[in-house]
């Protein structure tokens, strides 16, 4: 026998009767409970090795009146501040110490604090997420320390220019609440009092607009940790400002060579059924390149485009739900001497699916394609975390997966082309950056 | 009790014999100032800081002018509030934990 050549290596018999191993036990349903208090416990048991609990709260930037703005981004940062319970130095080394991480992620209506660790350190990080979601002190010299972070944050962010365009999008769009910006103005970096986080705290992080979510735990440890720590403000806090559309528009001249032009109409609301039509008409005209770095050939937009100019420019359907308004619309980037020519064909495209241009075959694939689009998002932890906690938040129930696909499958044709005329038909508002010259005005559209 | 009100007795002695009070400074004013105490100093609400700052100020001038002030604008022993205390334990207590982490 040659011990070096794989040819005669001794075969392995594979026993057919081998015990097949589980990787884990079959994960258990969710389960979803409302306290009478009206916070929301939701969990799915799947016996993963990591567990990730999530606070989900209905407050965010549009929940800020003028004389506050800016105090939902400082909240954002200030998520590691020292708390009743435990020191800053000891929140930061305490997670550190269990390999856990703490996060949060805040959207104009909702904020969630987030923590993900090993499952035997559940307890550890859970005090510490409680502390930070219900005890917080934002010490003056704490908050007056965390202020230039603002600027970094925001620097961070303004980076690409798409944010900049979407926040003046908002601020164009709506008069109120909606409008708020994510990203604190620059008149408040420094003046955000420590008084104004408490405030702001006291009357938005109330039970009944938090939804606690966790994955990878049991529902009965949830309902205890809820039960007994999550209790201390009840009723329904300071209610937001119904969003109030008004459709304008804003303009900001940069010398930018590109310009990114985003032109909307009010939308659906999350949950209602155009919400799943004007969805699916977004992935008719494109949202966005499927193949990485392709050229993102089938979506109608860039089609109709194509037509219009040989220079380089990126074109997609935009859509936003809230829960009392929504946006849809299209956003272009284009050269800044041929903006009007790439907006004027995009819109004209939208028209054309709005006067029936959209064949059944078009509908399918686009329904496909958000279908997918959906799916892979709940794949992971964190965007099925998300999921749920949003849900929990608007509606204190859950759709599962396949209930929201068969939802996709039943919006029709005709669904898809009312949403089209819907666009066309309503007042538009508009954001548009870069060097302006050549890109019209919303009433030369 | 009795015991009590001796020690008491005592320690108004003392802070009469310390002699601060004359030159208008309340005991907190008085305090060296190591890490612990600059930090704790950093943390004092702005209008404390700004009467320590008064009061050392008048304390120096009269200081250099080698006067006290008259008797019935000396700090009584019961108006001297520790003023930093709380915020100079808590350092202190930060500071503790901080070294208790990193002995781990």
């Amino acid at each position: 026998k040659r011990f070096y050549s794989l040819k005669v290596a001794p075969k392995v018999a594979s026993s057919a009767t081998a015990a097949k191993v589980k990787l884990s036990p079959e994960s258990q349903d969710l389960e979803i409970t409302k306290l009478p208090n009206g916070l929301v416990i939701a969990s799915l048991e799947n016996f993963s090795p990591t567990s990730r609990i999530g606070v989900f709260i209905k407050t965010g930037s549009r929940y800020e009146t003028t004389s506050n703005l800016g105090t939902a981004h400082l909240l954002r940062l200030a998520s590691n501040l020292t708390t009743k319970g435990a020191s800053s130095f000891r929140i930061t080394r305490g997670i550190e110490a269990v390999g856990g991480s703490l996060s949060v992620h805040a959207t104009r209506e909702k904020m969630a604090y987030s923590v993900e660790c090993l499952r035997d350190y559940v307890d550890t990080v859970m005090e510490y997420l409680l502390n930070v979601t219900t005890a917080p002190e934002f010490r003056p010299w704490e908050v007056a320390e965390l202020q230039p972070k603002l600027k970094v944050d925001k620097a961070v962010a303004f980076q690409n220019p798409q944010v900049g365009v979407l926040e003046n999008l908002h601020a164009a769009a709506y008069k109120n609440a909606l409008a708020n910006p994510l990203y604190c103005p620059d008149y408040r970096v420094g003046k955000i009092t420590s008084e104004q986080l408490h405030h702001f705290v006291q009357n938005n992080f109330t039970s009944s607009r938090m939804a606690l979510v966790g994955i990878g735990i049991k529902h009965s440890t949830l309902k205890q940790v809820a039960e007994q720590f999550l209790n201390i403000r009840s009723g329904s806090g300071a209610p937001g400002a119904k969003a109030v559309y008004r459709g304008g528009e804003i303009r900001k001249q940069t010398g930018d060579s590109l310009v990114h032009a985003a032109i909307v109409t009010e939308g659906a609301l999350v949950g209602s059924p155009e919400a799943n039509a004007f969805s699916v008409l977004q992935y008719v005209l494109g949202a966005g390149p499927l193949v990485k770095r392709g050229s993102n050939v089938t979506s109608k937009l860039t089609q109709g485009v194509a037509k219009a100019t040989s220079q380089p420019f990126d074109v997609s359907a935009f859509n936003v739900n809230y829960s009392d308004s929504g946006l849809f619309g299209i956003y272009t980037i284009s050269q800044a001497p041929n903006a009007g020519e790439v907006i004027k064909a995009a819109l004209n495209q939208v028209k054309a699916v709005a006067q029936g241009g959209v064949t059944d075959a078009d509908v399918t694939t686009a329904k496909n394609q958000l279908k997918a689009n959906y799916l892979m998002s709940v794949e992971t932890s964190k965007g099925l975390l998300n999921e749920i906690g949003s849900e929990s938040l608007v509606s204190g129930t859950h759709t599962s997966p396949s209930v929201v696909a068969q939802k996709i499958d039943s919006v029709a044709t005709a669904d898809v082309v009312n949403a089209a005329k819907k666009f066309i038909s309503g007042k538009k508002s508009m954001a548009a950056a870069g060097d302006l010259g050549n890109t019209p005005f919303l009433d030369e559209l | 009790a009795g015991g009590g009100r001796m020690i008491d007795r005592l320690r108004k002695w003392y802070y009469n014999a310390a002699g601060f009070n004359k030159l208008g400074l309340m005991r907190d004013d008085t305090l060296h100032e190591d890490d612990d105490v600059k930090e704790a100093l950093k943390r004092l609400p702005e209008h404390l800081y700004n009467e320590r700052v008064f009061r050392i100020k008048r304390a120096l001038d009269l200081s250099l002018k080698h006067q006290i002030l008259p008797k019935d604008q000396w700090v009584k022993y019961e108006e001297d509030h520790h003023y930093l205390e709380p915020y100079l334990k808590e350092v202190i207590r930060e500071r503790q934990e901080r070294e208790a982490w990193n002995k781990k």
